[in-house]
């Protein structure tokens, strides 16, 4: 990413991803008062539903790009040592991409075990 | 009424220090703002430093740490502060003496913000009109008098003073953008782009909060990322 598109980029993509947030948990919070959730079986079939599955992804995907924004500018505020900056980074770069693929992972067997049952 | 008043002099003391100051309320006048106290204070410790110039608040000379909150001391009514009062140099900038701070970080920040009518039209008979709609926006922009207590109470200017242009550039920045007359939006908008020169702002809102003015910082600011924002679509 060049240093041009560094600032606006990031504010921009913090707000969108809020927004989504927003709308997405009130989605979360109306449906789970209308069909509250009994075991795991239910779990399973509520995250199965391929538009669930993607929306769910599309919110943790949210999660990990507003994470990202909100520790990279604390890390600049107060992080004044460009190596250990840049160390601090790749940790949290890491971090989220690591919690990324393990959250694919779930929605992806669990889509992959809706369509088979 | 008792003061407690930041000390250093960097010839003589290798720290700073609190030093207690009291008037009598016979030697108190009715009306009186903070600054003639502490003319009042420097007419029997004539050791005791600061700026000041107008005492009426147009200058901006005396910015100091008030109680904990950043303000003109000419135009902070004495009856108003809870004793003891405590004055401290504005904070973040280095200090030179007493209630004295270098405000060479503040003015190359306000420099960088490019504070003039940028035009390449041949220069007119008269003077660059514009219509009265198009002065309106101006208003809340102009009046900066650059005393720098918004950008010393700004926590993002404390960690980055070298980077982020604080709240009083960036009004400034916001009033040239706002100027029918100027011609430069791009540059100045370039200028601004990358993480640290205007998005180093979290709208913490300090600025808005201390202004002697009454001058809205935040708001510029959030016009100047609405403009960015518009132009790169």
């Amino acid at each position: 990413m060049s240093r041009q598109a560094h600032g606006l980029r990031a504010w921009l993509l913090q707000r969108i991803t809020a927004l989504y947030m927003l709308l997405f948990l009130a989605y979360l919070l109306q449906y789970f008062y209308t069909y509250p959730v009994q075991d795991f079986a239910d779990w399973q079939g509520w995250i199965a539903d391929p538009l669930v599955n993607l929306t769910t992804g599309l919110f943790i995907l949210s999660i990990l790009i507003h994470a990202w924004v909100g520790i990279r500018d604390v890390i600049m505020d107060y992080v004044q040592h460009t190596g250990l900056r840049i160390a601090l980074f790749m940790v949290v770069a890491l971090t989220l991409t690591g919690c990324g693929l393990w959250s694919l992972r779930v929605l992806f067997i669990a889509v992959l075990r809706g369509a088979t049952q | 009424m008792k003061f407690s008043i930041y000390r250093f002099d960097p010839d003589k003391d290798s720290k700073p220090y609190m030093q207690d100051y009291e008037l009598g309320e016979d030697q108190l006048q009715p009306g009186w703002m903070l600054l003639d106290a502490l003319l009042e204070l420097k007419a029997q410790d004539e050791t005791l430093s600061f700026r000041r110039s107008c005492q009426e608040g147009v200058c901006g000379s005396d910015g100091m740490n008030i109680n904990g909150r950043n303000g003109l001391a000419c135009v902070t009514p004495l009856a108003q502060l809870k004793s003891p009062i405590e004055l401290r140099p504005l904070p973040g900038l280095p200090v030179i003496r007493d209630l004295i701070v270098d405000l060479t970080q503040f003015y190359t920040q306000y420099r960088t913000a490019k504070p003039y009518l940028i035009n390449n039209d041949p220069e007119p008979e008269v003077e660059r009109l514009q219509s009265p709609a198009d002065r309106d926006k101006l208003d809340g922009l102009y009046e900066c008098i650059l005393c720098a207590c918004c950008s010393t109470s700004c926590p993002s200017f404390w960690w980055n003073p070298d980077k982020f242009l604080g709240p009083a550039a960036l009004l400034q920045s916001w009033r040239f953008l706002a100027d029918s007359r100027d011609q430069a939006t791009d540059v100045r908008l370039d200028e601004l782009e990358g993480p640290f020169k205007l998005f180093r702002c979290h709208t913490i809102m300090n600025c808005v909060e201390v202004c002697p003015k009454g001058l809205n910082p935040t708001r510029a600011i959030g016009h100047i990322k609405e403009l960015m924002l518009k132009r790169s679509m």
